[in-house]
């Protein structure tokens, strides 16, 4: 399919595709078997500048959007989405900076972000605060010049790695969701630790952790946007970031499809490729509609947001939805095709299978996303 | 330091085909690359310039026209600008003839501290180029190094590995030292040098502007040797046998076997 890409953005996928195929496939399997960060490769990604394609010009950037963000996150994906989602967490946490950051701040962390000497992260989820993001416990109280933040916070990606993290706390507690707020947190604040790292099916070589706040002293400029705007920073940051997560499961998808083709064209059975056997044939023809509709929803909504346009949360969910339900119908049939060998780990698609079923919880659980959906197409008739 | 790099594009030895009549290499654009041990040698080069910041590298190929688009890789990589020495009259030219051309070009774009080329090329493996080269500029040439080091603005040293032996040369700039292939991997282009070099057109020399050149040594007449016969190898009808059921004991004597060869 031709997508009419730009220049540079034909430029952005061919270098991501580079490093994918050069360099991530070579570590895929052994980072996943042995949870190894993917560091190495994050300072590849520094080096050719692909840290900083979303990141504005005026910042160090290269000025690009969430497409250009996406199609690195693609490409990386197609050998390993725990490499992708190590770059992708730095975007979830620099979009609140750039959306909601005042000049100083984003004086002080853009231009590090894009050259790739920060990592960063998005620290929302808590042990009983879930899809229900609005009920979180973590306090921030006001001292002086401090905020004073209590708590812990679950499943952050680039917990423990990262430099800077987005976090959101409770300011007052009376006002609900209008109650809480974004804080910039550095590495080496005074009662920030990083907690137990999670042991996860899929994604391994990315670092998921518990954080934890015991009277952590946060300077008051550190505050992002205004007391009790954490809740709108958190979900129009997702806005932008959920086609990250769809550009992750058409990555995946793209890979595990590439290597049932090869297999099904190489795999002799009765005397003949599987390739041959109309049933596999099918498989392989669904998955080509499959991932070319979950890309064309992708990309769609990707230059949506990109043109402008101010509202877009339904069609971001959308294409989250839909390519991450594609992801793992496309592995599923991926490991099928290519039978026993599809099941162990000398093969890479079991591996896909794994890392595709996060793209259908994180960044708001598939049924939260129909929620969204349902709740703005109920509005608009 | 002004750093001049000799690259040719090659047919990616895997492409490779063969006219039996004409006894040349058939070129065809969509199978060229940049030659490998050119580009170890340009990877110096750019590690030169990471540790000098006026450090200026110029690149300098010959070749038909469609060597332009692969030329617009090394811009990608850090090179600061590219020549394509390109003329109709330099077509069939040998090494000689090659190294003539080369040597007359580098003479009118300037003065160079130091000249990096290849061990040798894909196609040809003649490694004549770059001492004749070095022969005609009358400057000292050291081939096949495994490392360079700036010394100072007038002496580099450099290293050239043998199977059990290690030889470390120092010598005086300007001069021209000849890269061992895979000594140094070039790295990777970088998002701003790519769309740098996407609007960008290599400067492109003809004989023409070359002064006091002498066409009688180029192209098929001037050149010195004679392709006699092609001999196409196959590597179709090697034998190959299969053994089923061999033990354990038996494949660890073959593996040792084989460790002691490789
Ligand atoms: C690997 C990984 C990395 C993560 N990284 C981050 C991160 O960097 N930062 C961060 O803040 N969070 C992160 N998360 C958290 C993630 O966003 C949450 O796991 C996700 O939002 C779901 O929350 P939960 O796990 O608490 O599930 P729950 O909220 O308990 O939901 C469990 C199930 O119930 C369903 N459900 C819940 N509510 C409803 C409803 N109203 N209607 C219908 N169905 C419902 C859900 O769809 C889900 O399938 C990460 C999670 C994982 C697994």
């Amino acid at each position: 399919m031709e997508y009419f890409l730009s220049e540079e953005q034909k430029i952005i996928k061919k270098l991501a595709k580079r490093i994918s195929d050069e360099y991530v496939s070579k570590v895929a399997i052994k980072y996943d078997k042995e949870g190894i960060f993917p560091r190495d490769i994050l300072n590849l990604l520094a080096y050719t500048e692909l840290t900083g394609v979303y990141i504005p010009k005026e910042y160090g950037g290269f000025g690009g959007g969430v497409m250009e963000m996406c199609l690195v996150v693609e490409e990386l994906s197609r050998n390993c989405a725990g490499v992708a989602v190590s770059y992708a967490a730095t975007a979830l946490g620099a979009y609140p900076i750039i959306l909601y950051g005042n000049e100083e701040q984003k004086k002080k962390y853009l231009p590090k972000i894009a050259k790739g000497e920060l990592i960063a992260a998005f620290a929302l989820t808590e042990a009983d605060a879930g899809s229900d993001v609005s009920s979180i416990k973590t306090v921030a109280e006001k001292k002086g010049d401090y905020y004073i933040l209590n708590g812990s916070k679950h499943w952050i990606t680039n917990g423990g790695e990262a430099d800077i993290y987005v976090v959101f706390a409770v300011t007052d507690k009376s006002k609900g969701p209008r109650g809480i707020s974004a804080f910039i947190v550095e590495k080496g604040y005074e009662g920030f630790y990083c907690g137990k790292k999670e042991d996860k099916m899929g994604i391994r070589s990315s670092s998921t952790t518990e954080l934890i706040f015991e009277d952590c002293k946060v300077p008051r400029e550190n505050l992002l946007g205004r007391e009790g705007t954490g809740f709108i920073v958190a979900m129009k940051t997702f806005d932008r970031t959920r086609p990250g997560v769809a550009a992750m499961a058409v990555g995946i998808a793209q890979g595990a499809y590439e290597h049932a083709v090869r297999y099904a064209k190489e795999r002799f059975q009765f005397g003949q490729p599987l390739s041959s056997f109309q049933a596999i044939q099918h498989m392989l023809a669904d998955m080509y509609i499959n991932i070319e509709a979950a890309r064309s929803l992708l990309y769609s909504t990707c230059r949506m947001i990109d043109s402008g346009i101010k509202d877009f949360s339904k069609e971001s969910s959308a294409c989250k939805v839909f390519a991450s339900d594609v992801a793992m119908k496309v592995t599923t049939d991926a490991v099928q095709i290519m039978g026993g060998n599809g099941y162990v780990k000398d093969y890479p698609v079991e591996k896909m299978m794994r890392d595709a079923k996060v793209t259908q919880i994180f960044e708001g659980a598939n049924q939260i996303q129909r929620n969204i959906i349902a709740s703005e197409i109920i509005k608009e008739y | 330091m002004k750093i001049l790099v000799c690259i040719k594009q090659v047919i990616n030895s895997d492409k490779i085909e063969y006219n039996a009549q004409t006894k040349t290499i058939k070129r065809s654009a969509q199978h060229l690359i940049n030659n490998p041990a050119d580009l170890s040698a340009l990877e110096f080069a750019l590690k030169i310039k990471d540790a000098y910041n006026d450090a200026y590298i110029t690149t300098l190929s010959m070749g038909p026209d469609e060597c332009k688009n692969k030329i617009k890789e090394l811009i990608e990589v850090g090179c600061d600008s590219c020549v394509l020495l390109t003329d109709k009259r330099l077509v069939g030219s040998d090494a000689y003839s090659t190294a003539y051309a080369l040597a007359k070009s580098i003479e009118k774009l300037g003065d160079f501290d130091l000249i990096l080329c290849g061990e040798s090329s894909l196609d040809g493996e003649t490694s004549i180029v770059p001492p004749q080269i070095a022969e005609y500029l009358n400057i000292p040439h050291i081939a096949s190094a495994s490392d360079i080091k700036v010394l100072d603005t007038q002496r580099i040293e450099v290293e050239r590995k043998l199977e059990n032996q290690l030889f470390r040369f120092e010598v005086k700039l300007p001069a021209l030292i000849s890269v061992k292939k895979d000594s140094a991997y070039l790295r990777l282009p970088k998002l701003s040098l790519m769309l740098k070099a996407l609007c960008y057109t290599p400067q492109i020399v003809n004989l023409a502007d070359l002064e006091n050149f002498d066409f009688s040594k180029v192209g098929i007449e001037g050149s010195k040797t004679l392709v006699n016969r092609f001999i196409e190898q196959s590597f179709d009808n090697n034998k190959c046998e299969i053994y089923e059921n061999i033990d354990d004991s038996q494949i660890e004597c073959i593996a040792n076997i084989v460790m002691r060869l490789i």
